[in-house]
């Protein structure tokens, strides 16, 4: 009696111990990472409107950082934005809203309606696509520099040597994904993937199927 | 009898997944947080305030405790009594344990958040609770680099409100941001957590 109880839970551990490596190997759900949590701002569109990080709470944001003066050679990230711009438009995200947010950290020269003109040249026509840039440079440091951790420096010809980033924000205002041009090449399909499998997380991480998320998450199942 | 002794154990086994698994598999299984989790690789950023009894107080002398931070003010009509009842409250849930938890509000309102007012005002919730005072630069870099929005209404006078990311920030003991509570948490749901990651 005692060694069929014994042979019992045997079972019973072993079969959760398959369970737990199967999900591990096969994967059945994909996920990005919870990195950090993404700093708070508040900025000028490109309409001359206050604009923060908690109006996009909820949204999906893809993030890059520039100024409307960089002309090749300078990387022009926006190039992978307008890309991006038009996949999203013909992709299915159900009502998941994603925002792509370009930040200017040419305080000086990049006012709002320089920055409209920018938007226009690249095709963005609505506030799927948001152009910002701030007022206080000691401010957007903090925001870019320190929050973002992305470099970025004024040089004597009042242009930037920076770094081209994309980082992409959950609707809690965490990184889950960092695209950094120096060890990732910017990858318009992969980047358009993560945001699908984002998207996926948040309109089916629900009731019961959240257990299995954060199962994903405890397993380390990203998205490669 | 080998066929027997076969079936009585295939039986067992039924029984024992059916009447003992699910208990087992609820005391073995991974504890789903209330809050979100983050597996940030890099410690939450320090700082260093004064309190509301005057001393200046650092993120990492805190070391070995769990810190929650939240970011509010007094003259808040709602939001923050709302969240600071409830934290009062799982402190209390939380029993002896709560001694290895410590609950920070940093003012977002230092024009008239004085250290004085502050504690007072903490005091009305739990005297164990720390209020963070800083100059508006301070207070706008560290706010910043937690996410935490806020904006003085400039049309209210004297008695402007504030608006004001409403969430909490829980670090766990070696440093590292590891939930994040929305508004309207639970205080049953919080002690939850912080028992958990207490244990």
């Amino acid at each position: 009696m005692r060694r069929a109880l014994v042979y019992g839970l045997a079972a019973l551990v072993g079969l959760l111990v398959i369970a737990a490596f199967a999900f591990v190997l096969l994967q059945p759900i994909q996920v990005l990472p919870r990195i950090r949590l993404a700093p708070a701002w508040v900025l000028r569109d490109r309409e001359g409107r206050l604009v923060s990080n908690e109006d996009l709470r909820g949204q999906i944001v893809l993030y890059t950082f520039t100024y409307t003066r960089c002309r090749p050679p300078c990387p022009q990230p926006d190039r992978t934005m307008q890309a991006i711009y038009r996949r999203l438009a013909a992709a299915d995200l159900g009502d998941v809203p994603v925002t792509l947010m370009t930040i200017s950290f040419d305080v000086a020269h990049d006012s709002p309606a320089v920055l409209k003109a920018y938007a226009a040249a690249w095709g963005a026509e609505d506030d799927r696509w948001r152009f910002a840039v701030g007022t206080d440079p000691q401010r957007l440091k903090t925001v870019i520099g320190e929050g973002f951790q992305v470099y970025y420096q004024p040089r004597e010809d009042g242009r930037f040597d920076f770094d081209p980033v994309y980082i992409l924000v959950d609707g809690w205002g965490i990184i889950r994904r960092e695209y950094r041009y120096r060890t990732l090449t910017p990858d318009v399909d992969r980047i358009v993937r993560h945001i699908g499998v984002l998207a996926e997380e948040v309109q089916n991480s629900r009731g019961a199927a959240r257990l299995a998320y954060e199962a994903a998450h405890l397993f380390l199942c990203y998205a490669p | 009898m080998k066929t027997r002794r076969l079936l009585i154990a295939a039986l067992l086994l039924v029984l024992v997944l059916m009447a003992g698994g699910w208990p087992v598999a609820n005391r073995w299984r991974p504890h789903t947080f209330h809050g979100m989790v983050i597996q940030s690789p890099q410690p939450a950023p320090d700082f260093t305030l004064t309190t509301h009894q005057g001393q200046r107080l650092s993120l990492s002398d805190l070391r070995g405790r769990l810190v929650v931070l939240y970011f509010g003010y007094t003259f808040c009509p709602d939001v923050c009594p709302t969240t600071l009842s409830e934290w009062a409250r799982a402190m209390r849930l939380l029993g002896p344990k709560a001694d290895r938890v410590q609950v920070i509000m940093i003012t977002v309102d230092p024009a008239r958040d004085t250290a004085e007012k502050l504690g007072a005002y903490l005091a009305h919730f739990d005297p164990r609770f720390i209020g963070l005072v800083g100059t508006e630069d301070e207070i706008a870099r560290i706010a910043t680099l937690y996410g935490i929005y806020y904006q003085k209404h400039e049309d209210g006078g004297e008695n402007y409100l504030v608006d004001h990311t409403a969430t909490q920030t829980a670090i766990d003991q070696e440093g590292y941001i590891k939930l994040v509570f929305p508004f309207g948490t639970k205080a049953e749901d919080i002690a939850d957590d912080l028992a958990y990651m207490l244990r």
